[in-house]
């Protein structure tokens, strides 16, 4: 993974962080039903898959129970780094609009 | 697919065997099976019927399908050590392609749907018109002896165009197709066909008053 790609946080991105560190670990599926309309059930699994590929969070098939029917779903937490990166952003963004301030 | 226990009337099978067919392995894991997955529990939490279920199917093949439009340009599918291997094969690149077409134009909305129908339906009878005129009236245009490669591309003004009746229905067609298609270009369009007439007016009185001039093909021929 390039450097780059992994130095930029979009909204995106950024939203799925907060929900999982502020709400602990959850399905694709209640990041959608969480975020007010901001992810897309077409899509999450998407920025999903990219924020794996850049560490940012990671991924477990849950357990299926006996008789369970249909696949299992995968259920997402923060890495260490994706936590690091969310504080750094914030307090970035924080700093800029105090910059910005008039 | 570890773990599955798939009984024959499980909803999101058949989209399953779609995706087998459509995206790579990774692809298939890290989005598709999670997005099939979210389907089945929704729709076994919604009970055995009524119309919660029917709303669950409903938005779990939609978000299949708004995925099959976006995996395409997903980047970071296609893992780095598969040098060699293609993702997104060319065929199944079309296969995908037209099948997001048919479900788009199943899912824009009843207005929209109903102008590309109406656009679909006035295209469908313009050709068969044209067609029909051109093998009555047999185009006296020459047409080169070696097939010319060519990018694939939509070019109006590389069609050749006699001036002639079969000509006029073609423009005509066209300028009323693509105004009912994009009525916000209307006005544009309506300048530009008087601008147009104005310019072949000149271009007429030009080449009448000059019948000796200009190249071979510039030359009118009023049939």
């Amino acid at each position: 993974m390039a450097h780059n790609a992994v130095m930029s946080l979009p909204r995106k991105e950024r939203l799925i962080l907060e929900l999982l560190t502020s709400e602990g670990p959850m399905f694709g599926l209640q990041l959608v039903e969480h975020s007010d309309g901001a992810l897309k059930r077409g899509t999450v699994y998407v920025t999903l898959g990219r924020m794996e590929a850049k560490r940012l969070v990671e991924s477990q098939q849950e357990p299926v129970p006996p008789g369970g029917i249909g696949l299992p779903r995968r259920i997402y937490r923060p890495t260490a780094l994706g936590e690091r990166m969310l504080r750094v952003w914030t307090a970035f963004a924080r700093e800029l609009a105090w910059e910005m301030k008039p | 697919m570890s773990g599955s226990t798939i009984g024959p009337r499980v909803p999101g099978t058949t989209l399953l065997k779609i995706a087998r067919l459509l995206f790579n392995e990774h692809l298939l894991s890290a989005v598709v099976q999670p997005t099939i997955s979210d389907l089945q529990h929704e729709v076994g939490d919604a009970g055995p019927g009524g119309v919660k279920r029917l709303r669950a199917q409903w938005r779990g093949y939609c978000a299949f399908w708004t995925l099959a439009l976006v995996a395409p340009f997903v980047s970071w599918a296609s893992p780095a050590g598969d040098a060699g291997t293609v993702a997104f094969p060319d065929v199944i690149a079309r296969l995908a392609v037209g099948s997001i077409v048919v479900t788009l134009l199943a899912v824009v909305g009843p207005v929209l749907a109903v102008w590309v129908t109406v656009v679909m339906v006035a295209g469908a009878l313009f050709a068969i018109m044209i067609h029909a005129w051109y093998d009555r009236h047999p185009s006296d245009i020459p047409t080169p002896t070696e097939p010319q490669r060519r990018s694939p591309q939509i070019n109006f003004s590389s069609t050749e165009v006699a001036g002639n009746m079969g000509g006029l229905i073609f423009v005509v067609g066209s300028v009323f197709i693509v105004a009912v298609g994009l009525p916000s270009v209307i006005w544009f369009m309506f300048a530009a066909t008087v601008a147009g007439c104005f310019l072949a007016w000149g271009l007429v009185s030009w080449y009448t008053s000059h019948p000796k001039s200009g190249l071979p093909e510039n030359r009118i021929i009023l049939r």
